[in-house]
């Protein structure tokens, strides 16, 4: 039971690590314009956080939704 | 409107703060475990590891009660206001110290098994074992998992991302995870415990977080009930001091159709009727000159304080008397006579300057 659990739970962190890389390459700066031009420091940053709670960024991508449309990129790494 | 992302903001200000709280954590460890390792009265001299294990559980559950008493602190006194400052670098150098203190003990008491350590930690009951049954490390590992939540998402990022009512909802967890630290330390470590140095630390923690938070709670109920008198008694809430442009006004408009002006010079605020005793120019409009309300028609001025025109000139305005609870300036819509003396309400200026450098990660 036990191994059944560990193993469903490195199932789901495996996916969010495959998933959180793509959003973080072809996803963020679309769905989060504040985020448009970001360095790879801050892409790390929020990477624990994109393994763990990937379904509701999943959800806000797929979506098509934007936040922040207010601001404009630029290079602030 | 919102600001481009960075990984961390780091300024002077917080750098030092950081500094401060990582100095504390090291020297606490290194002074728990230099103490620990002197021999006991009985020649036995503790495992190094193990005191490690317990000097970065330690720290961080001090950190995490301090972090949780910063918040009715600096309800109770404006003394404690900076102290909110920099709460989520607090927050989330609290949780890599909980984050070693879980790996050391994971593999130190689980790791040399034929058992998956995460597995061994859900069967077993190391390392006191005086309390059977009770999974005293489940609990430890239910509140680490709070923490990481927190910590992963404490970025702006995931603010606006998984909006603030869910943000707030996921961080006020913290509250469980404390809850279950406690009890993981009363049915873990303090079972084995012959000193009654660490119960009784225990306890004054959990008191003092309890006790604090019962204290403003009691405290903002007396504020609401007495501006819900003060609205009662017809005053207006105008706004927060902070939100009055500085040598500006905001116009109220009460409800008998006249018009007061309330301004903001520096960390004062007063009020005096919009009406300018020379052609009834708009005086709300005007701004702080030299400590005088300035009429922006043909430039008469009022004094703040009193509504009085200042020497040689004698002409006098109506003041309006303020309060300020719980941050918002309220209006007494009854003036009083032209020329009478109200003292300016004063709030502190510093803690919203400071706000003002938005905090991430």
């Amino acid at each position: 039971m036990s191994e059944t659990i560990l193993l469903a739970v490195g199932i789901y962190c495996l996916a969010g690590i495959v998933i959180s890389l793509l959003f973080l390459v072809f996803g963020i700066a679309r769905a989060d314009h504040a985020a448009k031009g970001a360095g790879l420091v801050f892409r790390l940053t929020i990477l624990p956080g994109l393994i763990f709670l990937w379904p509701i960024i999943l959800g806000r991508w797929l979506s098509g939704r934007q936040i922040n449309q207010d601001i404009h990129g630029g290079d602030n790494s | 409107m919102g600001h481009q992302y960075q990984a961390i903001q780091w300024n002077r200000n917080k750098a030092h703060y950081d500094i401060a709280i990582a100095l504390f954590a090291l020297l606490y460890t290194g002074i728990f475990v230099v103490i620990g390792l002197q021999p006991s009265e009985t020649g036995n001299t503790p495992d190094p590891v193990v005191l490690l294990i317990r000097a970065f559980g330690t720290c961080a559950f001090l950190l995490l009660t301090f972090i949780l008493m910063i918040g009715p602190l600096a309800r109770l006194s404006d003394r404690f206001k900076p102290m909110l400052y920099n709460r989520r670098h607090f927050g989330v150098f609290t949780f890599l110290l909980a984050a070693v203190h879980f790996g050391l003990a994971l593999m130190w008491y689980h790791g040399f098994g034929p058992l998956n350590p995460f597995v061994s930690l859900f069967v077993s009951n190391q390392p006191g074992g005086t309390f059977p049954g009770f999974p005293f490390e489940v609990l430890g590992l239910a509140a680490f998992v709070i923490m990481l939540l927190m910590a992963v998402t404490s970025h702006d990022f995931w603010l606006n991302n998984l909006s603030a009512p869910v943000w707030k909802a996921l961080h006020m967890l913290v509250y469980v995870a404390y809850g279950l630290l406690v009890i993981h330390i009363a049915a873990g470590a303090l079972l084995t415990e012959k000193s009654m140095l660490y119960p009784a630390l225990v306890l004054v923690a959990f008191l003092l977080v309890a006790g604090l938070h019962l204290m403003t709670g009691l405290q903002e109920r007396g504020h609401d009930r007495l501006r819900r008198a003060l609205e009662d008694k017809g005053w207006v809430s105008v706004s927060a001091p902070q939100d009055i442009p500085d040598k500006r006004a905001i116009i109220v408009p009460l409800r008998d159709g006249e018009r007061v002006a309330v301004f903001r010079d520096g960390n004062k605020v007063s009020a005096v009727t919009n009406v300018c005793r020379h052609q009834n120019g708009p005086l709300g409009e005007g701004r702080v000159v030299d400590g005088c309300i300035t009429c922006p028609w043909h430039g008469w001025q009022y004094r703040m304080e009193d509504g009085v025109s200042p020497p040689p000139f004698t002409e006098k305005i109506a003041t309006y008397n303020l309060k300020l609870m719980n941050g918002m300036i309220f209006l007494d819509p009854v003036a009083n006579a032209p020329g009478a003396k109200v003292d300016p309400v004063f709030f502190d200026l510093t803690e919203y300057d400071e706000s003002g450098d938005a905090e991430a990660v």
